[in-house]
């Protein structure tokens, strides 16, 4: 049999509540993200730069948008006739069939998907996150040590180290001891949830783990523990770019406002590692004679004619005369009307906002009937795809805008 | 169902001169409105008629061509039957020379044609850009019984300088052409071919044979004219935007043009979803900077722009450092325009590198062109 060397594995199906209503008709790997990607383009577009060519994406929730958008993989070079991207939703079989209990078993339901390119080592990533990574460093590194499993790492501040799972490890790196959530940390080193497995021994664990009722089939739950236990080595695999959980609003706004700062975090401008997304058929974006525009992206499709200060605007959106975006993220196809005012929100696609409309707004008159604290942190305004805004109608500062307001 | 007409495409024109733009590609593949070549018009307009078979004929020239065109991919066409078909000079056996016209052009493609299901062809120039439906002029030409269809569009006055590079046509009843005249001295008509044309695929064989065979060239005088009592020749108008580039002044313009919110709707099918495709480069959002001033611009992904850019048309990846002020230019892919520079009706092909401080300056009339990877 043809084998292949690495496969890698994409956790896509979770639902990622904390995002609101970006999150209610979509999987969280396909939430847009800076002008022109969706979240899984980065660990697809690491995947294809690492030399990985076959990836499974596990999907659940939502993954009707997910599944159009990735189609053959096209994309991401990955439209290829030995392996490829494949998107693996749960199934029935001849005895059962049942929903991905967790992220171990959701793997496990597909032992018989890797088994196919017999595999000798298996990279798990989730698709929640914004970096860019080279998986082939972690798994040559994996590879010399010898190691049953390595998982990637990353230096975080201590005091925010006990939201994270902790790595302890020794001089050489070898795990021993993982933490999830420590009150009192003994390490600043975080799990990104980037694993890569010897195929055999994640067989074998995943396969062990299933048989166990009172699992939560979870790598950082059971898996990982279970191996730390039987004295396997597992190696950590220091990770030093960029790196950011883009799970809630507030991070999700902050991470794309970090692409605007000078030296940004993530370079997404890099040719050696460009990010690939699906790229609508789009002209280049107009810029009209009104138009001002102070540090912003824009993309193709758009046609401005008002002022936008500091936001990153999708493809296909169109900023009427007279209206001002500040600190904003504008998702495709969105229409901001004439005089129009977008203070500090996420404005999801397809939606448009009415002439002389205020989104954000910390007036008292403004209307509050989606006012989400919760949801909404840091004062952003999110406005749920294909919202319609009516005209001169004033949005409360941390609503979440989940139907059209007249 | 299947279409029956199959599409093809002159990559070059003896006829136009466009300097250094054309020093190392064909005519098909001049950039052209921030991310797309000459060729993706008339290759979309022929994908959106529901065109399934396309033949993009490349005498000389074509490395750039085959570069951007690829398997036909970013059009859909990369097909396990029909699709896309470069045809370079091969068939003939021998490298042609610049000046071949339509008549050896397709003698040469005769094997792809024989080769082709579709029975009736559309032959078409690159060079003038539209947005056309060509299923409703293969549905005309079904209708009228004709032997010929010449599309056409009406120039009310054509400035007399332009006139030699005209095809005008008359036309009787029913829209029958009565009368064809190539590069007249005199405008007499206001229709103006576009040099697209469908006919029956056998009719066009043995035409081409013919006047082959007779040591002819041209389509228009020894193809159209000999045949005109002969043949049923009809008329196809054409009302939307065109733009036709033929020489440097042309094509400066044609960009421009499409600072017009209603020419670039049209033009590019945002009203009737007939897109024009392009090959993906996976560039980033464009950025702005805080001293950014921009006005009336068309800016294609991953430029990095700073100075100041008033009526012009950047491509992907142009940077504009600080300072810098650009003014109805045209600058392709890659190039640099470093801080404090000062440009007006300048072309910069791709790649060209505008040092700090530098000045340059063209007329409206006769803009400037600087060649592919200059460093000024």
């Amino acid at each position: 049999m043809k084998t292949k060397r690495c496969v890698a594995m994409i956790l896509a199906g979770g639902q990622g509540s904390r995002l609101g209503i970006l999150t209610k008709n979509v999987a969280k790997p396909a939430v847009p993200f800076g002008g022109k990607y969706r979240i899984i383009d980065f660990p697809l577009s690491n995947c294809t730069h690492s030399g990985i060519d076959t990836v499974g994406v596990l999907t659940q929730y939502q993954p009707l948008e997910l599944n159009t958008y990735i189609a053959g993989g096209q994309s991401w070079d990955l439209d290829r006739g030995s392996g490829g991207v494949y998107v693996l939703p749960p199934y029935t079989s001849a005895e059962k069939g049942e929903w991905y209990k967790g992220t171990a078993n959701a793997i496990y339901q597909n032992l018989g998907f890797i088994a196919q390119f017999n595999p000798q080592y298996v990279v798990i990533l989730s698709g929640d996150h914004i970096y860019k990574m080279d998986y082939n460093k972690m798994v040559k590194q994996h590879e010399k040590a010898g190691a049953d499993a390595t998982i990637a790492v990353i230096e975080v501040p201590w005091e925010e180290a006990s939201r994270f799972g902790i790595m302890n490890t020794d001089e050489e790196m070898n795990i021993v001891e993982f933490e999830e959530k420590p009150k009192n940390p003994k390490s600043n080193l975080a799990s990104m949830g980037v694993y890569c497995f010897s195929w055999k021994v994640l067989e074998k664990y995943l396969t062990e783990d299933e048989k166990n009722p009172n699992s939560d089939n979870d790598f950082g739950k059971n898996i990982i523990p279970a191996m730390l236990q039987d004295g396997r080595k597992l190696i950590a695999h220091r990770f030093d770019g960029y790196w950011k959980d883009v799970g809630t609003v507030q991070s999700l706004w902050e991470a794309n406002m970090e692409l605007l700062d000078d030296n940004p975090g993530c370079q997404i401008n890099d040719k050696e590692w460009r990010i690939y997304s699906k790229t609508p058929v789009k002209p280049p974006h107009y810029i009209a004679p009104e138009a001002t525009l102070r540090n912003c992206y824009i993309t193709e499709g758009c046609e401005i004619s008002g002022e936008i200060d500091h936001s990153v605007i999708f493809e296909g959106v169109t900023v009427c005369e007279g209206a001002k975006i500040e600190d904003s993220i504008v998702m495709s196809g969105a229409v901001i009307g004439n005089n129009a005012l977008v203070y500090k929100a996420i404005i999801g696609p397809g939606v448009t906002v009415g002439e002389g409309a205020i989104i954000g707004s910390a007036d008292d008159s403004a209307r509050k009937d989606f006012v989400n604290t919760t949801i909404c942190t840091a004062d952003i305004t999110l406005i749920g795809a294909d919202v319609t805004i009516g005209e001169g109608v004033k949005v409360a500062v941390n609503s979440m805008v989940t139907e059209d307001m007249q | 169902m299947k279409n029956d007409l199959l599409g093809l495409i002159f990559a070059q024109n003896p006829e136009v001169s466009m300097g250094e733009l054309l020093a190392k590609r064909s005519l098909a593949a001049v950039p052209f409105g921030g991310r797309y070549r000459i060729i993706d018009f008339m290759l979309s307009n022929m994908v959106n008629s529901a065109i399934i078979n396309v033949g993009i004929t490349t005498p000389y020239n074509y490395q750039s061509l085959t570069d951007h065109l690829g398997t036909g991919k970013a059009w859909d066409m990369d097909r396990k039957n029909n699709g896309l078909f470069i045809l370079p000079p091969i068939e003939t056996g021998d490298s042609a020379d610049k000046g071949q016209e339509g008549i050896d052009v397709i003698h040469g493609v005769k094997r792809y044609l024989t080769r082709s299901q579709q029975n009736y062809v559309l032959v078409a120039d690159c060079n003038t850009l539209c947005n056309i439906d060509f299923d409703d002029v293969f549905k005309f030409h079904l209708e009228q019984g004709a032997d010929i269809t010449m599309i056409y569009h009406r120039i009310p006055e054509i400035a007399q300088r332009e006139l030699k590079r005209h095809i005008l046509l008359d036309t009787g009843e029913n829209g029958r052409i009565t009368d064809i005249h190539v590069y007249p001295a005199q405008q007499k008509t206001d229709m103006s071919y576009m040099h697209m044309f469908i006919i029956r695929k056998d009719l066009l064989m043995e035409l081409i044979d013919d006047a082959f065979a007779h040591g002819k060239h041209s389509l228009a005088k020894d193809i159209f004219l000999p045949n005109l009592d002969r043949l049923n020749f009809c008329g196809y108008e054409h009302t939307g935007v065109h733009l036709k580039i033929d020489d440097i002044k042309s094509f400066f313009n044609a960009n421009l043009a499409i600072l017009e919110k209603e020419t670039r709707d049209e033009l590019f099918g945002l009203k009737n979803g007939m897109s024009i495709y392009t090959k993906v480069k996976d560039t980033v959002p464009t950025k702005y900077g805080k001293k950014a001033e921009v006005s009336n611009s068309i800016v294609a992904d991953g430029c990095v722009i700073e100075g100041t850019v008033k009526n012009c048309i950047l491509f992907r990846g142009v940077h504009v450092g600080k300072g810098a002020f650009l003014e109805n230019c045209i600058v392709m892919q890659n190039s640099q325009i470093m801080d404090n520079c000062m440009m007006a009706n300048v072309i910069f092909d791709k790649e060209v590198i505008l040092r700090t401080g530098k000045k340059l300056i063209g007329q409206d009339t006769y803009p400037m062109i600087i060649g592919k990877g200059t460093v000024v």
